[in-house]
């Protein structure tokens, strides 16, 4: 177990990198403490398997240094970083039982058997197998394959960290919501810090105690789940996490405020922005629908997209802006239909030149304050 | 360390390649000697220890008791090997698309075994097959002919194809031909519209592979051909009589190597580019 | 109208057993099931490259069976990004229109105009391998959508893709498939918001079987029995075990899941389905956390109660250890009762 360091830690896979695009990873600074689980969350070739290799071992860091518990690890090699993978398919000795699968790594090892068969037992408890050690390897499910390719890391007593490829791509949604929540116990029991790659919003803020959002080899927020998704740095944060992405509605200055004439709020004008293209952004989950008989402004529903538990609505705004709603609430709504919207202070971000400047509630129009 | 580390690679590798070069350069620099020059102990710079001399280049040319008439062996060869390569080519491309694709059963003979059996040909020592093609030849009267040859030869050079090429078509997806056909073409269709056209890198791999066999075969050159018909590793093997004409032997070994020479550089390069790797992700 | 009769099937993975239905042009029909419930072999038996066993499909009335693969007028995209790696974008969406004897000039035009619709005018000389994974599978519904098919067959087109990609084109689909394509169209997939987002009809698999059929809201508030319950949520329903008392549907501790029972005799032993949302905080159920998950604005707490295990959907982001207390309650109107056997008996009471 460990705490990992990335200290201007970078990558580029040209000899000499000249500008900022030679870099498949741009040098960043990130820690991840000892026994927490993370996430790596990005479009595919936004450098979040080079930075898993990178910790790995299987790519030497061009920049920067890795440390784990302080020690520098940035030229061991992988067998010294003891370092457990799983990847997206899983990998299991289909020739052999659970069992002898589990055991394996510390036959390797050298472990006197009865200790192998204590440690086995114990690890097939933690991953609910138990029942089926004698079971030809071949023969399980998928997810169990998956559970079994997990539980060969974790066998061995020195594990550092568990590094987990994309490992849900082959799993079935029913049976990936198990096997989620499965990985986040053994988290919680062994208290090995896990890194999760994926490029699934929903899967990355379910499973992290922290996701770092990444884009074209460029970290672009980390931090708590809920911190991401109610506080995106900027507006590609905001698209890539949430789902339908964050609506981006257009900002008018005008009588020292700045106006969201389609929610129909204002707030006050931020200060020293200058030529900043300013914008509003608001969670779909954050408009409510209300009746269109108050003050509220009203939109039309243009579309209906029924989830099973959640519906999403598709509005078009008095602007011509498109609006999309989610709720769980409003089951007889249908297309045609005019509504009206509202929208807490405290939702509503407010973008300069896509970068977050604040919420709502930052930027109260002076005469409100007073 | 590194510094050392480059060394010792470079060191090694220089010692492998001139390993591997050594016998042509004896054989290029034979060939320029004259007789004195190869019976007088070890020489290899031409000029400085010993005057070269064409003679050994000159005699392939000439016919007569002075010389030795290459030119009739190299276009044997060529026919033999060329028609024989492009007969497998075809019959083995059609075998191995339908073992890959098809089930075929014959009571308990299923596809693996129609495989085994086309590769077995190539695991049976070749003295087993002399005796018994001789006789077919003979009865046939194609002893010692082109014909004979080219048809023993195919026998010879199905099996590889045929195992390159179903190894090849297992690594295209099955849904390739399917959405050919879904998309109007019949099953031939697919395979000659949308199968062939991918198939370059596997046509190019087993046709190399017919070629070297076909060209360096000597047993079957050998016990099928008396006089009339000669390939050329059997010419060359006939010159090492009473007194070798090494010079002669020096200059015909590398002609006859020439032609596979060219064609794994001209395939290299081809690969190399881009062309035939890239076409299956 | 594409009709299956009595189909069956025998040789593949997962055998097909008796399936009858009808699709209708023009409508898309989404197919949900697990992994290895029989839909991609129901689609390749349609599509002609898997034997039957017994039973009919029918075309308009017409037998589809004895007719080749290529003569069945059927279009496909596959899961894998299915191109001919040989030919460029363009050349790809040419092929099926020049096996149809589409003279070259309109094949031409026509392909142009597949690939706009899919949005990639700009990579018409591009080679598969030179696309990216969302653009090999536009290709493909390009090539698919060109032929103008009586029936179009789509195996889980977007289970290779990124998350947002996926969202982008669930969206685009519905409105690119209705608009440009005649036919039926089967569009299979294990993900319970893809196959009620994208179906006009939603088709429900598991066995080799077909366990429902009809309109996706519907089937959602009114599962006809327990597997297309557990398969049409996400989050997924719990199932707890219960028992009838004095007519009235109780979980194993006793207390009362307030659901009529079904006409069944006391004591006979039923299956209580809760919805994520029929558990609120506030009540007389007392219930400890076993994990709490976030998805963005919701919370997902797996919680253990007195009579089993259940997971709850919560509004906003709530942090709550494993091992906390709880009380809450459950409301009856998102409660399902099922028998032994799995059917939905489920009544409401007043």
């Amino acid at each position: 177990m460990a705490r990992i360091v990335l200290r201007g830690l970078g990558h580029s896979y040209r000899n000499a990198p000249q500008c900022e695009t030679d870099y498949a990873l741009k040098p960043v600074d990130l820690t991840w403490e000892d026994g927490k689980a993370y996430a790596l969350l990005g479009p595919s070739g936004c450098g979040k398997t080079t930075m898993l290799n990178i910790i790995s071992g299987l790519v030497t860091p061009s920049e920067g240094r890795l440390l784990f518990d302080g020690r520098d690890m940035t030229g061991a090699s992988t067998a010294e970083r003891n370092i457990a993978q799983v990847f997206q398919f899983p990998v299991i000795y289909t020739t052999k039982t659970v069992r002898q699968n589990l055991a394996f790594p510390l036959e390797c090892r050298n472990w006197p058997s009865a200790k192998i068969a204590e440690r086995v037992d114990r690890i097939a408890r933690l991953l609910d197998l138990s029942d089926i050690l004698g079971a030809p390897a071949r023969r399980l499910s998928a997810d169990q394959k998956q559970l079994v390719s997990l539980g060969r890391g974790l066998v061995r007593d020195d594990v550092s960290a568990v590094l987990l490829d994309e490992p849900l791509t082959v799993i079935d949604p029913q049976m990936k919501f198990a096997l989620r929540r499965k990985l986040r116990e053994i988290n919680r029991a062994t208290g090995i810090t896990m890194i999760l790659v994926t490029h699934d919003q929903s899967e990355a803020m379910s499973f992290a105690d922290e996701v770092v959002v990444m884009k074209d080899g460029q970290v672009q927020q980390s931090g708590p789940p809920e911190h991401l998704f109610a506080r995106p740095q900027n507006e590609f944060v905001g698209y890539f996490i949430g789902s339908p992405p964050l609506n981006i509605l257009a900002a008018e200055p005008g009588n020292n405020r700045l106006n969201c004439p389609a929610l129909g709020l204002s707030v006050g004008l931020p200060r020293g922005v200058g030529t900043s293209v300013l914008s509003f952004g608001v969670r779909p989950e954050h408009i409510h629908l209300v009746d269109v008989a108050g003050t509220a402004p009203g939109a039309r529903v243009e579309a209906v997209e029924n989830l099973g538990v959640e519906r999403v609505f598709t509005l078009r705004a008095a602007t011509g802006e498109t609006i999309k709603v989610k709720s769980r609430r409003h089951k007889g709504l249908s297309a045609g239909t005019d509504i009206g919207l509202s929208v807490k202070l405290g939702d509503l971000l407010v973008f300069g030149n896509g970068r977050l400047l604040g919420d709502g509630e930052a930027y109260l129009p002076s005469e409100d304050v007073g | 360390m590194n510094r050392t580390y480059l060394i010792v690679k470079y060191l090694f590798l220089l010692a492998w390649s001139t390993f591997v070069v050594f016998p042509f350069l004896w054989a290029l620099s034979t060939s320029f000697k004259d007789a004195n020059a190869v019976t007088s102990g070890a020489r290899y710079i031409p000029w400085l220890e010993f005057e070269p001399s064409t003679q050994g280049w000159k005699s392939l040319f000439t016919s007569g008791s002075q010389g030795i008439n290459i030119v009739t062996p190299f276009l044997n060869s060529a026919t033999v090997t060329l028609t024989a390569s492009a007969i497998s080519l075809v019959l083995g491309t059609l075998a191995a698309y339908g073992l890959s694709r098809y089930q075929f059963r014959a009571g308990f003979v299923k596809n693996s075994d129609i495989t085994f059996f086309f590769i077995s040909q190539r695991i049976m020592p070749p003295i087993v097959l002399a005796i018994p093609f001789f006789l077919m030849l003979r009865e046939i009267g194609a002893l010692d002919t082109i014909l004979g040859l080219v048809i023993v030869y195919i026998a010879l050079l199905l099996p590889i194809a045929v195992w390159v090429m179903i190894d090849f078509f297992g690594s295209i997806p099955k849904e390739l031909d399917e959405m050919a056909m879904i998309d109007g073409c019949t099953p031939a269709g697919a395979f000659l519209r949308v199968i062939l056209p991918n198939s370059l890198a596997g046509l190019v791999v087993a046709g190399m592979f017919c070629l070297i066999f076909g060209w360096n075969d000597f047993f079957f050159a050998f016990t099928l051909t008396f006089t009339k018909t000669q390939l050329l590793p059997v010419a060359i093997v006939s010159l090492n009589s009473s007194v070798t004409p090494w010079w002669s032997l020096s200059a015909f070994a590398l002609i006859s190597v020439t032609p596979l020479a060219l064609v794994a550089i001209l395939v290299e390069r081809f690969m190399s580019r881009g062309s035939l790797s890239g076409a299956i992700r | 109208m594409l009709t299956l009769e009595n189909l069956s099937t025998a040789d593949a993975k997962r055998p097909l057993a008796g399936l009858n239905a009808s699709f209708e042009a023009g409508r898309i029909y989404t197919i949900l099931g697990r992994t290895g419930a029989g839909k991609t072999e129901l689609l390749r038996t349609l599509i002609g490259l898997d034997p039957i066993r017994s039973g009919a499909i029918r075309l308009d009335g017409a037998d589809l069976l004895h007719r080749p693969v290529r003569a069945r007028q059927m279009a496909m995209v596959y899961q894998q990004f299915i191109n001919y790696p040989h030919l460029n974008a363009l050349q790809n969406v040419i092929f099926p229109l020049r096996r149809q004897n589409v003279d070259k000039a309109t094949a031409v035009a026509r392909a142009r105009e597949a690939l706009a619709l899919v949005g990639l005018s700009d990579f018409e000389t591009r080679m598969p391998s030179e696309l990216s994974g969302g653009q090999q599978q536009r290709v493909a519904l390009a090539r698919a959508i060109v032929k103008n098919a009586r029936i179009l067959l789509m195996d889980e087109p977007l289970a290779n893709l990124d998350y947002k990609l996926r969202e982008q084109l669930r969206e685009e689909f519905p409105r690119l498939l209705h608009k440009n394509v005649d036919g039926v169209i089967l569009y299979t997939t294990t993900e319970p918001g893809e196959a009620m987002q994208l179906g006009d009809e939603m088709v429900v698999m598991h066995d080799g079987k077909i366990i429902a059929h009809g309109d996706p809201g519907d089937l959602f508030d009114n599962p006809p029995n327990v597997e297309v319950a557990q398969l049409i949520s996400d989050p997924p329903i719990s199932v707890c075990d219960g028992r009838i008392f004095g007519g009235m549907a109780c979980f194993t501790d006793g207390s009362p899941a307030r659901l009529a029972g079904g006409g069944l005799h006391d004591g006979t032993a039923v299956r209580i389905g809760i919805r994520p949302d029929a558990l609120a905080i506030g009540g007389d159920i007392a219930a400890r956390v076993t994990l709490a998950e976030f998805s963005g604005s919701d919370t997902i707490l797996h919680l253990q109660l007195p009579f089993g295990q259940a997971a709850m959907l919560l509004d906003g982001i709530h942090e709550f250890q494993p091992g906390h207390g709880l009380d809450v309650a459950l409301d009856a109107q998102s409660l399902l009762l099922f028998s032994q056997e799995g059917a939905n008996i489920t009544g409401r009471i007043g």
